[in-house]
């Protein structure tokens, strides 16, 4: 129970490393996801209006981009800095060491948090653009998204490969290969996996799909269009935790404050609001998506693919929030009911100072236990939905395309197998941390009832 | 009894819900109509001798050879049956007189009639010409094979259930039309698919008038519909009230149909007729056999409901197989079974053709599943003609193949091929500009895709008109991929800057970006390797793979950028080029609204929806050759003009040509049997012509050996190339 804020501060403890570092990164991470949302949406009008160009939508999609980058980073540097001067209160300590101490739970973590970091870097891991090319005693990167595209003439080479006019993105992994045969001391450094998650590798030799190789650096080998599968499974894990996070996200937010307000304000609004989640929560999510995404794409005027994502994500969420309310209201009433918010109403404490300050921290562990599973629910559901079809636009990577392709060709089961044994290990690994929390952060610990 | 109703009492009442269970079951699980005999389930497996019964399909044909051995007997003493017994009728070479013509219809018919009184004259045999040359197809080559067995059902599969039974209208071109129509009607006379040549087919014999833009008829007495009606000369009259009536919501059919395209029917009896057409083309009977009889007593008149009304109903048809409605399961299956006592089925080029008893087309929506059960033996044949197909899932060495259960064909024919291109929109803002439309041919890797996707097995099309012999361009070639010619188009375009991921731009900052429609998912790695292509030309293509009828909507109205796609191109003597090519068929506007003073295209046209013009070419030279050309009547004329129009559209740029695919391939079961050389030279798949047949013996003996795990016999690659062209 946290003490009314206008009491002074008790004595406090020095803060653990691991407080410090759990604190710094929930900063980060908000302050980036606050900071970057808030500078998408500022940045799409203004965008649009500031930076003049002939395609529609082209300056707004630029502004959403510089708004994202600019206002995100701005509101990480203050999130780290909101991290390093706040602390969690007692009870939250004791949950998180509890979490700390159920190992499956943490460790999974860890492993989770460093693929999403790792999927973050990703450009530099897995990309078929090179790290770095020495050129005539000049370092180009051509990795950076501040680089320029280096055509093959830039490099020495007037045609390509195939006998074409090499005013074109020059192909980094023939570079190499030219470059070591001409031995005048250039070099070419490529990441890990050196292929993209979108062209397709037509080297002599290769029958598509193709088994996993080494030699030809293809891992996990090739799907039937000559593209690498681990390229694809490695976007396509980045697309989609990117996507379950943003969705579960909204899905909380929009649940929370509506589950709140039906808590808070009972009577009318949470008969109403009751009704409304009921019938709401009766449409089938799968089918209203696919509906919606059918109609969608059968306008007669193309739109844009990212402009589909955004619809996908829209309506996901427009049919998912429903299941947060019946949590959140039932929080809601039971702290309402608690003496210290009849003190705060009684000291004259304004509904939304209610609201924010003492309700909402308390009811937040509740959330926090349904989190991971709601992610997981996510994943299923972007997975499914791209198998049959109906979910991100193609060619973007995802899981699911990649199922649907192992499916049509088992005679390639690498392609198959690839995609499920990395959605069994990432669900089982959300699945496992979604059990250490509701473990950590279950309240019997600390309740003893006679 | 007294203990008996004792226990029973006890039953009830005490064990309610187990004894309701028990009577439930009796009573829901004894009904037969849900229980499939082994006979009815349509596999077809008959094991040798169920226990004390009788193999029925041995019975069948048991009692045919029987049927066969008295018609010959009966044939040789020249008995003749009455009316009704199964080709025994001897074959009587002079015309019997036939009845005066009767016309008999409904009054709204009957005053389309009238207001046309040149163009339906009931006349009488007096008035034929005197010294007609009557041909019947004689001399020509039957093509089926004399050790055709008839009987078993053949399984087939469809990607979506029809959405109409029409055979015109709206919806009514989907691919099962070619299964109740194009590859089943019997027409006046059918072109032979080995050469040049017609066969009979409604008519027995039939002569040129004078100046060739008449045919005379004698009609086939034995004509008759799928539903056991006589074909009626009267029936061509309605035929052409028929595609005129605006009911059928066809134009098409209006237009192909018209008054002015065929002037005129005349009826000089009941078996003798004559059709006009208004050009003495060289083909011009293949034209006129195109008017095929509509059975008037199927539908009497028209009116507004006729789409709706007749969405499902099965139109009597002259050809051997029919659709009855207790064979259609909504949204799973059509079955087509054989019209008994079909009147064709003893005829010289009929008699070893349509063997199969029912054909059994099921839907079956994901192309994956299709496959796998045709290698379950639930489908008896699958098309083999993409290369992942032919290596890899059913490469040489697969268990079905090396045993000898599945056979593999190659069959190089020799026909005019679908039209697989790239066609872009001119009528859209950009795509309006010709250097654009030139460079995006440039900029199109299909030697990549000819390599690398279909294996090196296809060849690139050329023109618009490949493969009509003499009538096509001997030395025009498809624009090779060029990165250098593409951006130097481009650049007259306006395109000269480039963007930081290498998409050119003008100089207002606008992308070089275009959407990229397919209806076929199979080709999806097509479209990814184009797309990746023409990223070396500075253009971007957003892919966009839709549902097959949702795509062709969109693509039929016109709203596409770029769209892949074939049309199948009828086999004839010379390319058409006003449907597909000509401005009538892209925009709304009369001719002369359509062009400027200088003969540009204006702009802000409205584009006409559903036409086969999808590149939107309106161009008015190539309008006003293309009018000259219809109206051509010398082969050498047409020849040079077909090979002017090829140059001048490929000018144009709209016209992307693609791939062509020389042969056909199909797998199917070894119990599908097929004569000595495979098929017919002009055949486009193996089923078009029905030469084959099954054999039920076979099929018996192969499920065993699968069974038993025994090789059937060698493994069966067959490549047919005496038809080959180079």
């Amino acid at each position: 129970m946290q003490p009314a804020t206008d009491q002074p501060k008790p004595e406090q403890a020095r803060r653990a490393r691991w407080e410090i570092a759990v604190l710094l990164l929930v900063g980060l991470a908000s302050g980036f996801a606050v900071g970057g949302f808030l500078g998408g949406v500022l940045g799409a009008p203004l965008g649009g209006w500031l930076l003049n160009s002939a395609e529609p939508g082209a300056g707004v999609i630029a502004g959403v981009k510089r708004g994202f980058i600019i206002l995100g980073a701005l509101g990480a540097v203050a999130g780290l800095i909101w991290g390093a001067r706040s602390r969690f209160n007692p009870q939250t300590r004791r949950k998180l060491k509890r979490f700390y101490s159920i190992k499956r739970g943490y460790i999974s973590f860890l492993l989770l948090l460093g693929a999403l970091g790792c999927s973050l870097l990703g450009e530099l891991l897995v990309n078929n653009r090179a790290l770095l090319v020495s050129y005539e005693g000049e370092l180009y990167c051509p990795v950076s998204p501040f680089a320029r595209t280096h055509t093959g003439k830039e490099f020495g080479f007037q045609k390509d490969r195939s006998g074409q006019d090499y005013t074109f993105e020059v192909n980094y992994r023939e570079l190499k290969e030219d470059f070591a045969k001409q031995k005048s001391g250039n070099w070419v450094l490529m990441p890990l996996v050196p292929f993209n998650e979108y062209e397709n590798d037509f080297s002599e030799g290769l029958v598509h799909p193709a088994a996993p190789d080494a030699g030809m650096q293809h891992y996990l080998g090739t799907d039937r269009t000559g593209r690498d599968v681990l390229a694809r499974l490695f976007y396509g894990f980045r697309i989609t935790m990117i996507f379950a996070l943003v969705f579960m996200l909204m899905v909380y937010l929009i649940g929370v404050v509506v589950g709140c307000l039906m808590g808070y304000f009972g009577g009318w609004v949470d008969l109403a609001g009751q009704r409304a989640v009921e019938v709401w929560q009766n449409i089938p999510f799968l089918y209203m998506v696919i509906i919606v995404v059918a109609a969608v794409s059968d306008l007669p005027f193309t739109l844009p693919a990212w402009f589909k994502i955004l619809v996908l994500l829209a309506i996901m969420v427009v049919f998912s929030w429903t299941s947060m309310t019946y949590y959140m209201r039932t929080a809601v009433y039971r702290e309402k009911a608690r003496d210290y918010v009849a003190a705060a109403q009684l000291l004259g404490a304004s509904t939304p100072r209610i609201l924010f300050n003492h309700l909402l921290p308390n009811t937040i562990s509740t959330m926090v236990t349904f989190m991971p599973f709601t992610v997981a629910t996510a994943i299923i559901s972007i997975t499914a939905l791209d198998y049959l079809n109906f979910g991100l636009p193609k060619p973007t990577p995802s899981w699911g395309e990649l199922l649907q392709q192992g499916v049509a060709n088992l005679h390639a089961p690498w392609i198959v197998l690839s995609a499920f044994a990395a959605m069994v290990l990432v669900l089982t690994l959300v699945t496992f941390i979604g059990e250490g929390v509701r473990e950590a952060f279950d309240p019997k610990k600390f309740t003893t009832y006679e | 009894m007294k203990t008996l109703s004792k226990i029973l009492f006890k039953t009830v009442f005490k064990r309610t819900g187990l004894f309701l269970a028990v009577a439930l079951l009796a009573l829901t699980g004894c009904n037969e109509k849900k229980l499939k005999r082994p006979a009815d389930s349509g596999t077809g497996t008959q094991p040798a001798a169920p226990a004390g019964g009788v193999d029925k399909a041995f019975a069948r044909e048991l009692a045919r050879e029987f049927a066969r051995e008295f018609a010959r007997e009966l044939a040789k003493q020249n008995i003749t049956l009455p009316a009704g017994g199964e080709g025994t009728t001897p074959v009587n070479p002079a015309p019997t007189t036939s009845a005066a013509v009767e016309l008999d219809s409904a009054e709204e018919v009957q005053d389309f009639y009238d207001a046309n009184p040149k163009a339906f004259v009931v006349a009488t045999p007096a008035d034929l010409p005197t010294n007609l040359q009557w041909e019947n197809g004689s001399e020509l080559k039957e093509f089926g094979s004399p050790k055709a067995k008839r009987g078993g059902t053949f399984h087939e599969y469809m990607a979506d259930f029809p959405r109409t039974m029409r055979l015109v209208g709206p919806d009514a071109s989907g691919s099962f039309r070619s299964r109740m129509l194009d590859y089943n009607s019997v027409y006046l006379v059918m072109a032979h698919p080995n050469g040049d040549g017609y066969f009979p087919g409604l008519a027995k014999q039939w002569a040129y008038s004078a100046d060739r833009k008449t045919v005379y008829f004698r009609l086939d007495p034995d004509a008759r519909y799928s539903d056991g009606e006589r074909v009626r000369a009267t029936d061509y009259f309605f035929s052409l009230y028929f595609f005129r009536s605006e009911h059928i919501k066809g134009p098409w059919y209006n237009d192909f149909f018209s008054e002015e395209k065929f002037p005129n029917i005349t009826l000089y009896d009941e078996h003798t007729l004559s059709i006009t057409y208004y050009k003495a083309k060289p083909d011009v009977i293949e034209r006129i056999a195109g008017v095929r009889p509509i059975p008037e007593h199927f539908y009497s008149e028209l009116d507004e409901q006729f789409v709706e009304d007749f969405q499902f109903k099965f139109e009597p048809n002259t050809g051997p197989y029919e659709v009855r409605t207790e064979n259609i399961e909504k949204g799973k299956s059509i079955t087509l079974t054989r019209v008994p006592n079909w009147w064709a089925d003893k005829k010289k080029f009929y008699r070893n053709r349509f063997n199969p008893e029912a054909v059994k087309v099921s839907v079956v929506r994901d192309p994956a599943k299709a496959f796998e059960l045709f290698l379950k033996g639930d489908l008896d044949w699958h098309g083999l003609g993409l290369p992942e197909f032919w290596y890899e899932k059913l490469p040489d060495n697969h268990k079905l193949v090396a045993n000898g259960y599945v056979h593999k064909v190659q069959f190089y024919n020799d026909v005019p091929r679908p039209t697989w291109a790239l066609r872009v929109n001119s009528s859209h803002s950009v795509l309006r500009n010709r250097d654009v439309r030139v460079g995006l041919n440039y900029a199109m890797n299909f030697d990549v895709v000819i390599a690398k996707v279909f294996r090196g097995d296809y060849v690139r099309m050329n023109t618009v008109a490949d493969g009509y012999g003499p009538r096509s361009h001997p030395t025009l070639k498809a624009r090779p991929f060029s990165v250098e010619k593409a951006k130097e188009h481009f650049a007259k375009a306006g395109y000269t800057r480039t963007s930081a991921d290498g998409i050119l731009m003008n100089a207002g900052g606008k992308r070089l970006s275009f959407t990229f429609t397919t209806p076929y998912k199979r080709l999806e790695d097509v479209m990814t390797v184009l797309k990746e292509e023409a990223k070396k030309a500075g253009v971007e293509l957003e892919v966009e793979i839709m549902e097959r009828t949702a795509a062709w909507k969109k693509i039929s109205e016109k709203n596409h950028e770029i769209m892949l796609g074939a049309l199948n191109v009828s086999v004839e003597i010379a390319p058409r080029f006003w449907e597909p090519y000509h401005s009538d068929n892209a925009y709304e506007e009369p001719k002369e609204k359509r062009y400027d003073a200088q003969g540009r295209l204006r702009e802000g046209l409205k584009p006409k929806p559903v036409t086969n013009n999808f590149c939107m070419l309106a161009d008015k030279d190539i309008d006003n050759l293309i009018e000259k050309y219809r109206v051509s009547e010398d082969l050498d004329e047409l020849t040079g003009q077909a090979k002017r129009l090829m140059e001048m559209i490929h000018a144009h740029g709209s016209f992307i040509p693609g791939w062509v695919r020389p042969w056909y391939r199909a797998g199917h079961w070894r119990w599908v049997q097929w004569p000595e050389g495979y098929n017919v030279k002009e055949s486009r798949e193996p089923y078009e012509f029905h030469v084959h047949w099954i054999d039920s013996n076979i099929k018996a003996k192969t499920l065993q050996d699968m069974a038993a795990g025994r090789k059937s016999g060698a493994a069966t690659i067959q490549v047919f190339d005496q038809y080959k062209t180079d």
